[in-house]
């Protein structure tokens, strides 16, 4: 899940980058309206994280223009945030086409709740636990089950195998994960994904039990149901 | 919970008004009970007086009409009293009945004139009030929030009209009295979120991380420190905004050369460390009515301004004089001018030009606004005349002052 951080405030921006990093997300950041909306053109994001005070675009126009000019695939979430907190201020930012507003100052448990949420509300989808075959991922928690095995994943695995478990059975392409589980700061050329990509596979499986990710020789990686023991 | 509120209120507002109608009522038929009663005492009492002291039988003129009438009236039966005493008793007969018909009808008549009085004073008190009911009900529909009605009075242009008037003015002043503090807090409070934000989520972040060493801890505390400094400086700057908009600060009368020469000394190293050359041409014996704090403040923050918009080479020129009415000081600047849209706005409180940087430096954007709220609250103004690429030149006006 890759989100954008849109705000003028720097020390905002690095503490929550860092803090939803370390929640497993790929996370880029933007300063003001028109760097963001640069980013959000060519990025596919998932999520977007938007101030509105800033210099230049404000979060309004940003907001309108992304949905009425939406990038390629599915449209952002975007999330408002403001430190304006009339109900008139509210309403506007979710007629621009906001789908969720927090006024500053929060807690940052809230905003990671509800990036989540955001996040979750995928078609067919609603809970905050992910279940594949006998894999299991609680994206609140952050606990990963495969059958009764607790399974110890570091927060870029976590992200990719949630990626994965978000689409059982549907094969991604590399371009996809370096779209949505890495952020801005990967370097495309590199072999970090299938380095990532192989480690996950390893931890999901030990000592004689099926392999839960398939390598699509020329199209990418699929995450198939398995079997719970052997 | 609303109505029960105004039910007990109308309860109140009725009794009051009550008591105030009866009491006018009262006094009302009381004095024409008492007026009426005076009247009529004293022409009964001089009636009175006329009938019994001279009796008519006794007057000279008539008592040939009594020898007259003797032979003619004398009664057979044998009354022993002469003609003329007979006579007389019955005038007298005659007189007290007149006397006791005119007391029963007197008293009739003062109290049903009390009764009607009383009857007359209820109505035309009620009709007297009635403006004054609306007035109080109006004013005690209009809660803090909702200044925005009036009561709107009408009618004739009397007394009460013009008390309906006064309050409209009032609650007018009111209203715009509340609607600007309003929007200052709401203002203020905006400003101080961004700080807290900055706070507490590097706070929340770092707390909830159990792998952050030292560093980490180091670099939150950092930003907490700058997040604060901000605050305090914000918070110093409101607290400077809300006292020069009370009126009632210090007034005496100042040589504004001083003031100005003064604080160019005080930025003197700030300037040279700047690379900024600061030049004044200031007229002595500027003599204005104020404070010399806020003077020396908004000196200060013109001042300010414009070293730090200069460039380092730049000049930042100060000069004051004084034509027949006025007295004014005026600080020019050769750095990037505003243009003609931000020169309307930068005035406005929390407005920078350059948020960004604005805010590292600690900056409130309150600078501009308090430097017009003293000026006008001295009597005078600030003008603002820029051109983009050349300089910008602020300039206060204020009324001089003339001993007289």
């Amino acid at each position: 899940m890759r989100i954008l951080l849109v705000d003028d405030e720097a020390d905002l921006v690095d503490a929550i980058a860092r803090g939803l990093r370390r929640n497993g997300y790929a996370v880029d950041t933007a300063l003001d309206g028109d760097e963001a909306l640069a980013k959000a053109t060519w990025t596919p994001y998932d999520l977007i994280c938007l101030d509105i005070t800033m210099p230049g675009l404000d979060g309004f126009e940003v907001c309108r223009s992304l949905r009425q000019n939406p990038p390629e695939g599915v449209a952002p979430r975007i999330l408002m945030l403001t430190a304006r907190d009339t109900v008139e201020e509210r309403i506007r930012g979710l007629d621009v086409g906001a789908d969720d507003y927090l006024v500053k100052p929060f807690a940052f448990d809230e905003l990671a709740a509800r990036v989540r949420s955001l996040l979750r509300r995928d078609p067919g989808r609603t809970g905050a636990v992910l279940e594949v075959g006998a894999l299991r991922l609680d994206t609140a928690t952050h606990g990963v089950k495969r059958a009764d095995r607790q399974l110890d994943l570091t927060a870029k695995e976590f992200t990719l195998l949630r990626y994965f478990m978000s689409r059982p059975g549907e094969v991604v392409s590399q371009e996809d994960l370096l779209d949505h589980v890495w952020d801005e700061h990967a370097d495309p050329f590199t072999n970090t994904v299938r380095v990532t990509v192989g480690t996950l596979r390893r931890k999901l499986s030990v000592e004689g039990e099926s392999s839960l990710i398939e390598t699509i020789v020329g199209s990418g990686y699929r995450l198939v149901e398995g079997g719970a023991g052997s | 919970m609303k109505p029960v509120a105004g039910s007990g209120l109308n309860t109140r507002k009725s009794h009051r008004l009550g008591s105030i109608r009866t009491r006018l009522a009262l006094l009302y038929s009381i004095l024409l009970f008492g007026l009426a009663a005076i009247v009529v005492g004293s022409i009964y009492l001089s009636l009175s007086r006329t009938l019994s002291d001279e009796p008519v039988s006794r007057d000279a003129r008539y008592s040939d009409m009594i020898v007259d009438a003797e032979p003619a009236s004398a009664d057979p039966g044998g009354d022993s009293r002469p003609v003329g005493g007979r006579l007389a008793a019955f005038e007298e007969e005659v007189n007290r009945r007149a006397l006791d018909r005119l007391r029963t009808y007197s008293v009739t008549a003062v109290a049903a004139l009390f009764l009607g009085s009383l009857a007359v004073g209820w109505y035309v008190a009620g009709l007297v009030l009635r403006p004054i009911g609306r007035i109080s009900s109006v004013a005690r529909e209009i809660s803090a929030t909702d200044l925005s009605r009036r009561i709107e009075l009408g009618g004739p242009d009397d007394e009460l009209r013009d008390m309906a008037d006064t309050f409209d003015e009032m609650l007018g002043r009111l209203d715009v009295a509340f609607e600007s503090q309003r929007r200052f807090v709401q203002e203020a409070s905006h400003e101080l979120r961004n700080p807290l934000a900055v706070l507490r989520a590097n706070l929340d972040v770092v707390m909830a991380d159990p792998d952050a060493d030292t560093d980490d801890f180091r670099a939150a505390g950092e930003v907490a420190g700058r997040a604060a400094a901000r605050m305090s400086a914000l918070v110093d700057d409101l607290l400077l905004y809300a006292h020069h908009e009370r009126t009632d600060s210090r007034r005496e009368p100042i040589d504004a050369s001083t003031v100005v020469v003064e604080t160019i000394e005080d930025f003197g190293a700030a300037a040279s460390a700047d690379g900024v050359a600061l030049q004044h041409e200031v007229a002595h014996e500027l003599l204005v009515v104020g404070d010399p704090v806020a003077l020396r403040r908004v000196l200060a923050n013109l001042l300010s301004n414009a070293i730090r918009v200069s460039d380092p080479g730049g000049r930042v020129r100060v000069t004051a004089g004084q034509d027949s009415e006025m007295v004014w000081m005026s600080v020019l600047d050769d750095g990037p001018g505003l243009s003609p849209e931000d020169q309307e706005r930068v005035f406005q409180r929390f407005w920078r030009g350059d948020r960004a940087s604005a805010r590292e430096a600690g900056r409130s954007g309150l600078g501009l606004a308090i430097v017009r709220q003293i000026a006008e609250a001295h009597g005078g103004q600030v003008t603002l005349r820029s051109t983009v690429g050349v300089g910008s030149t602020f300039t206060i006006w204020l009324p001089r002052f003339v001993d007289s």
